[in-house]
């Protein structure tokens, strides 16, 4: 499976969204499940998926999927697949 | 652990709320008139010793008493502990746990039951202004509940401590306490009181996990759906702690990473864990727990657990939570 087909998967696992809810756009104001609960799930999630734990101020500051996968590319994780 | 062990454990905490007083200590105390509240046979056991006036009901403290005594398990405690933050904020509260494990009579947190969940309540409002043990209590604890106590005690330290929200501080406190509750037995022990509230206030400054999320999500099905086998939150917690650890070595490194770090014996937890696991008790939540998987996905404490839980992971609890 490739990084954006594991990084999609989580977002809906954690956001408990259907498929046709996700996109890369998609944003924590668009999201009612995207809590400050979720925000711990996904650093949790973004650890066991890709092996890099975000640091609390790193967890908060992401808004939409676009940022995580900003973050993860920072940290030498590919998304150009 | 001795007695004195624990005093000094819970020296760090003796200037916070609230003040752990030993019996003899809360009867040096002038507590005025003092209202006690409690099932009848504890609040006589409490009266042997201590001053006081049996109340019924809470509303029998509107508006009068300086101080009330709460006696009983974590329910009985947390309902007294609103009730004095939302009618009598001005009264004096001391909390005597009848049983370890909820840590209720040391902690801001208030659990309810509310139509079809748990809600929970935080706020330093709620936090009694004195704990005290009434060892006489234990006398008519019977084991079972006792051994169900000590499970609860075991989740609260064990899910605080591998909380993404604890530090490295709150890890050390819990590792500290848990290499001590393992010394204990897993039944009727005095000290278990003492490192029982010291596990609750743990958690509280991070979380819990998936073993409260499965608490308090199957606790009212079960006990509708399954009314005579005495279900309740420190069963659940005992019975779910051993298919959550194994759940949660599976899923992620944290668990090794973190035991190995505050140089905990994993074996060792994890057989304390298999010993108050029940295959009987196993086999009977099964279906609910497939059937409320959803809600318990849902809950906020599994939403902190150490690892991720997913509409999938119901699967491990199915087929591959025992060996």
């Amino acid at each position: 499976m490739s990084n954006h087909e594991q990084l999609r998967q989580l977002i809906l696992d954690i956001l408990l969204l259907g498929p046709e809810e996700y996109s890369l756009e998609l944003c924590r104001d668009q999201v009612e499940t995207w809590d400050s609960l979720s925000v711990v799930s996904i650093a949790v999630g973004l650890n066991e998926t890709f092996g890099y734990h975000p640091t609390p101020s790193e967890a908060t500051a992401i808004h939409c999927v676009n940022d995580v996968i900003s973050l993860l590319e920072a940290k030498g994780i590919s998304f150009g697949d | 652990m001795t007695l004195s062990a624990c005093s000094k454990l819970r020296e760090s905490h003796l200037a916070t709320k609230p003040i752990a007083c030993s019996l003899d200590e809360l009867r040096g105390l002038d507590l005025g008139s003092t209202a006690v509240w409690g099932t009848p046979s504890r609040v006589d056991t409490v009266l042997k010793h201590l001053d006081g006036v049996c109340i019924d009901m809470l509303e029998e403290a509107r508006n009068s008493f300086d101080t009330l005594i709460v006696v009983g398990g974590g329910t009985r405690i947390d309902a007294a502990k609103m009730w004095r933050a939302e009618r009598r904020p001005d009264l004096r509260l001391v909390a005597i746990p009848s049983v370890w494990g909820s840590g209720a009579e040391a902690s801001n947190i208030v659990v309810q039951n509310a139509k079809d969940k748990k809600e929970i309540r935080i706020g330093d409002q709620y936090l009694p202004d004195i704990r005290c043990v009434v060892l006489d209590l234990l006398d008519s604890l019977p084991e079972e509940s006792a051994r169900f106590a000590c499970g609860d005690a075991w989740s609260h330290a064990l899910e605080g401590f591998l909380s993404p929200l604890a530090d490295d501080s709150l890890r050390r406190e819990l590792s500290d306490l848990m290499r001590a509750m393992s010394e204990l037995p897993l039944g009727k022990h005095p000290d278990w009181f003492e490192l029982s509230a010291r596990a609750c206030q743990g958690q509280a400054k991070s979380s819990v996990g998936l073993v409260h999320g499965i608490a308090h999500t199957l606790e009212r099905p079960l006990q509708i759906g399954q009314p005579g086998y005495g279900w309740g939150h420190a069963r659940l917690c005992a019975l779910f702690l051993y298919p959550v650890a194994r759940f949660n070595r599976q899923a992620s490194d944290v668990f090794e990473t973190l035991l190995a770090e505050y140089e905990l014996d994993p074996d060792l937890l994890m057989n304390k864990m298999h010993d108050l696991f029940s295959i009987r008790d196993y086999d009977l939540v099964l279906k609910p727990l497939e059937k409320h998987w959803a809600q318990v996905m849902r809950d906020p404490c599994t939403r902190t657990n150490s690892a991720l839980v997913r509409p999938q992971s119901l699967a491990f609890f199915i087929d591959r939570a025992l060996p």
